[in-house]
């Protein structure tokens, strides 16, 4: 019965969305304040009844009712309740059904948390919202029905994929959802802007916390995706270029691009149709993520030909959002008034600088992503473009873009003098100089790009903080002055701040776990030492344990230095018996200087295995923890920026001329 | 109670959409009045920003001036329009209502009212069924090993049947493929050996499979299964013709209804619609098969709904429906068929029996290659012994 409350509950939402699509837009244009308002609850409702909708399917998971064909195929009796409940967004179904709960999520909080936005503005960004609402839930309720039924049921259920049952992938999607879809009631702000022929500093203070939200959620889920990869995968890397990764990265640069941007709008009222035309880019490489991901189009051009009913649903939906958003922006962009004037030196210059930038590294991305899709749509060849390209071609684009980053914030608005910024900066320069040089002499090979890029990096960190100091005179004034100040910033100056650092933190990681990364692939036999990075290995052999759902083959390596025992490893490899395939747990052991990280292999072959031979993956990743240190302080600098209390300053509120008390009954 | 919980959701669903009708406070922002209050919000800020010494004084006045000429610049712009429209209650009223109505059309199409949600815990039962019925194979696979002679033929078949049925097929395959090499391996069982590789291949027709499906074929060039499995080896392969034809020939040759022709039509038709021939019609290779009479779609949705002692009672109803009519027209030979499969599940074997002897009385005005006759003489054969 609770499944069909579900599916009931999302049949009302998609006719609310229809409502929702119409009403609160013909409220705007005819100045209906009734109609305007509209907007509002249709918005809560929508939440609601998407937010039923995904407790029912969540309930069949937990009680795992196999009457649901989505619980059969993605879940299994035996599963821990973790992994149980993550199931729910484990599928296809599941994950469009998650996505769908976050766009109206937005849209609710828009609704609910947006009083300071003015009626009319806000009634078009949540009609645009519902747009999007009516594709992508019709896309569910028409092609991918998360409650369909089966009956009798099944006895038991088919499993979730086994790599897929991880905490940090348990949590990934949700938080990677809430970024790309987030930036869903960015692009509806802008549309709506469009509709409404208006773009000022006050729309870009208002769109503001929506674009932070939006960022810092697609940050974590990206951050965290990698830390999954690097953890589970049991390759030792935290980046791979993938497409799967490639389509989550694209809007992040793009996205951050616009929160750039739109600095400058609010600021000195310029770069308006630039802010809109990012905040309608960065939307639709999520819905081209989503269109790739979702359609099957990763796995095989050919596959997606087979069955193309999905994959061409969602190429419609991009076709009409992009299509449809991007003329819109051609007729009304010209419209729009210039701002204000700057020189060629000036922190608006900067800022532009650093959108050019982030958005030539997203074409490359692009590129890089799409060009083996054509190739095998177009001549039917798997061409496949790697890492190596991607080095090519993003790293030179991102190196200037971080030697410009630290010099930005020191520039003033309208016309800055770079030579002063310049003298500021020399003995930055000089330090970042001695960290590169340093770093050669203790490292004593690697790429020179290495050496350059940790000297880019401590620049990027010297001067992040040398800028903040600045402003907060330490060291000019006496200690407890500076505090004082540093009080009164606002919190949006301590969010820069924490970002910025929080890069060239994530940088370090970056350079460090993959110019100086050390790697063995060894066989193994019992009482086997294998030396690593300073550390001796010794393979104490392999024991068969039992879990939940799986089997696991569990090495014991004992870790020492020096003869001292530092620590013993346990890596595993699971075979999980009901969805027929198996997993690597690697065992790692995490310090801030960097991880040793062991991976056990398969025996080395079937006749050896008695005797204990195996093959083992040993890595020393120097200083991979400051990627996820990086990342975290680049969501927490979001954060203290989405926190200022300037962001809430909107029109007084009063009320209606109209209101209906007022006017009697029709 | 579902209907109730719909009403609900439906009711509030309205009552969310007509709140605005209640709110006769609302307070309502302008687009103009936002504008300002944040170029002001930036004044000040310059201020305090100018007070912190953040700013010099050049620049705090070069930010000044910039701010207050956009608010006198706001200040010319026209509000877009001069008094808001009042009214539009019935089109809030009409799209309120129209909600809970598409989404029961929606519904309409997508729902399976019918269908009870069953949490896993509340299936004990069934799982002890399934668990006695595992271990009886168990005990089954060890007796069949135990054996010092091979074990039975007709054992091994039935093992590898009951994985079939558990859907563990590779265990099938692997049960069957003891016995299919000896001297009495018969043609069905090799068909079913290959059904169980074919299984276990999800579906595909492996080399191993296209093997057993040839032997059976050699051995009973009739026997449907076998010709079904060929003919989707031959799909597989890209011979999607030759499959068509084979499917057609088989169904051309059939002496009367059997049970194997619906997915014979059926795989034809799948074929024929990626070859573009035209769909062929069950009724046309056996005139009897479709009016047969049967459980309707209400009667199975009915007993999809009940609790397994009411189910039992059910089917007991259908079965004695069955037999009196037969006791009134006693010609019907697939009415005696149905009702001596049904006493055999269950487990009347007497009744069953003579329901068998009954058709077998009518079946003598068969031709002798009737697989029907042969049926019947396998199942006397097995209540019988």
């Amino acid at each position: 019965m609770i499944p069909e409350i579900g599916q009931f509950a999302l049949a009302l939402a998609l006719a609310t969305a229809l409502v929702q699509s119409v009403l609160p837009m013909l409220g705007a244009a005819r100045g209906n304040a009734l109609w305007m308002r509209s907007a509002r609850s249709s918005s809560i409702a929508q939440l609601v009844f998407i937010g039923i909708a995904f407790a029912a399917l969540m309930q069949a998971f937990v009680v795992s009712d196999f009457t649901v064909a989505n619980v059969v195929e993605n879940s299994n009796s035996l599963k821990p309740m973790l992994f149980k409940i993550a199931g729910t967004w484990g599928s296809h179904e599941g994950s469009l059904l998650l996505w769908v709960l976050i766009l109206a999520a937005f849209g609710a909080g828009v609704a609910l948390f947006g009083s300071n936005i003015p009626d009319a503005l806000k009634a078009r960004t949540l009609s645009v919202q519902a747009w999007i609402s009516t594709g992508f839930l019709s896309f569910l309720l028409l092609t991918s029905n998360p409650f369909e039924r089966v009956f009798p049921p099944p006895l038991d259920g088919n499993d979730l994929n086994p790599l897929l049952q991880d905490v940090g992938l348990a949590m990934h999607p949700p938080l990677l959802y809430f970024g790309y879809v987030g930036f869903s009631i960015v692009f509806s702000f802008a549309v709506a802007a469009l509709i409404e022929g208006r773009v000022d500093a006050a729309w870009a203070r208002w769109v503001r916390p929506w674009t932070l939200a939006a960022w810092m959620s697609l940050t974590a889920g990206i951050a965290l995706g990698s830390w999954w990869a690097y953890y589970e995968l049991g390759w030792g890397g935290w980046w791979f270029w993938d497409p799967v990764e490639n389509v989550s990265f694209m809007p992040w640069l793009l996205g951050t691009a616009l929160l750039h941007s739109a600095i400058v709008t609010e600021k000195r009222d310029a770069f308006k149709s630039w802010t809109i035309l990012l905040a309608i880019l960065t939307f639709s490489l999520s819905l081209l993520g989503t269109f790739i991901v979702r359609s099957g189009l990763l796995t095989s051009v050919h596959a997606f030909a087979v069955d193309p009913e999905r994959g061409l649903y969602i190429l419609g939906l991009l076709g009409v959002t992009i299509g449809g958003s991007l003329t819109l922006y051609a007729w009304r962009a010209p419209s729009m008034e210039g701002g204000g004037l700057f020189a060629p030196v000036s922190r608006e210059a900067g800022l532009l600088i650093n959108n050019l930038l982030l958005a030539t590294a997203t074409g490359t991305v692009l590129f890089g992503t799409l060009y083996p899709l054509f190739m095998e749509a177009l001549t039917g060849d798997k061409v496949s473009v790697g890492p190596p390209y991607f080095n090519a071609t993003f790293i030179p684009i991102m190196l200037p873009l971080v030697v410009a980053m630290a010099i930005g914030p020191f520039l003033s608005w309208k016309r800055a003098d770079l030579k002063g910024v310049l003298q500021r900066l020399w003995f930055v320069a000089v330090l970042a100089g001695l960290a590169g040089l340093a770093t050669w002499y203790l490292a004593r090979g690697g790429p020179v790009l290495a050496y350059l890029s940790v000297a880019i990096a401590v620049w990027l960190l010297i001067a992040t903080l040398r800028e903040w100091a600045v402003r907060i005179r330490l060291f000019d004034v006496p200690t407890a002055e500076a505090m004082r100040r540093a009080r009164n910033l606002p919190r949006a100056a301590h969010g820069m701040t924490l970002a910025h650092t929080g890069l060239a933190v994530a940088m370090l990681g970056f350079i460090g776990s993959t110019a100086w990364k050390s790697e063995e692939i060894v066989f193994v036999q019992p009482g086997s030492v294998i030396e690593i990075a300073g550390f001796d290995v010794r393979f104490d052999g392999v024991e068969t344990v039992r879990g939940p759902n799986y089997i696991a083959d569990r090495g014991t390596l004992a870790v020492s230095r020096n003869g001292d025992s530092v620590t013993t490893l346990y890596p595993e490899r699971r075979s999980y018996p009901v969805a027929r395939s198996s997993t690597t747990e690697s065992a790692i052991r995490s310090t801030l200087a960097g991880d040793l990280y062991a991976s056990l292999a398969e025996p080395a072959s079937e006749t050896v295995a008695d005797q204990g031979a195996w093959t083992l993956r040993i890595l020393y990743e120097p200083l991979v923890n400051f990627i996820w240190i990086g990342a975290a302080m680049l969501v927490l600098g979001g954060g203290l920026s989405l926190s200022d209390r300037r962001l809430r300053v909107g029109a007084p509120r009063r009320a209606s001329r109209s209101g209906p008390v007022a006017t009697p009954a029709e | 109670m579902l209907w109730v919980l719909f009403a609900v959701l439906a009711v509030s669903a309205v009552a969310i959409l007509l709140h605005p009708l209640l709110k006769a406070d609302a307070a309502s922002t302008d687009r103009q009045e936002g504008a300002v209050a944040v170029l002001a919000d930036q004044l000040q800020e310059v201020d305090r920003d100018a007070e912190r010494g953040l700013l010099s004084n050049d620049e705090a006045e070069a930010a000044r001036i910039e701010i207050k000429r956009r608010l006198l610049k706001l200040g010319r712009r026209r509000p877009a329009r001069g008094r808001a429209e009042a009214g539009g209650r019935g089109a809030l009223w009409a799209s309120a209502l129209v909600v809970p109505l598409v989404a029961g059309l929606l519904y309409a199409q997508l729902g399976s009212p019918g269908i009870p949600g069953v949490p896993f815990a509340d299936r004990q039962e069934e799982r002890g069924e399934q668990a006695q019925i595992a271990e009886l194979t168990e005990r089954l696979r060890e007796r069949l090993q135990g054996d010092p002679e091979g074990g039975p033929t007709e054992g091994w078949m039935l093992l590898g049947q009951t994985y079939m049925r558990m859907g563990r097929f590779a265990a099938a395959a692997s049960a069957m493929e003891t016995v299919i090499e000896r001297d009495d391996a018969a043609s069905a069982m090799l068909s079913q050996y290959a059904e169980a590789l074919v299984a276990a291949a999800d579906g595909v027709v492996t080399p191993k499979a296209r093997n057993a499906i040839r032997r059976a074929r050699e051995m009973d060039p009739s026997n449907p299964a076998a010709s079904y499995y060929e003919a989707i080896a031959l799909d597989q392969a890209g011979d999607s013709e030759e499959a068509h034809d084979l499917l057609v020939s088989r169904l051309e040759q059939a002496a009367g209804p059997a049970p194997w022709m619906e997915i014979f039509v059926a795989q034809a038709n799948r074929i024929g619609e990626a070859i573009g021939r035209a769909p062929v019609n069950l009724a046309a290779f056996a005139p009897l098969a479709g009016g047969a009479p049967g459980p309707t779609p209400d009667d199975v949705a009915a007993a999809s709904e009940m609790s397994a002692a009411d189910r039992a009672a059910f089917i007991r109803s259908m079965v004695d429906r069955l037999a009196d009519r037969l006791a009134e027209s006693p010609d019907d030979l697939e009415g005696w068929l149905r009702l001596a499969n049904a006493y055999g599940v269950l487990g009347e074997t007497a009744k069953a029996r003579e329901a068998y002897e009954a058709a077998d009385a009518l079946a003598t005005d068969l031709p002798s290659n009737d697989p029907r006759r042969q049926s019947i003489r396998e199942a006397l054969s097995e209540l019988g012994g």
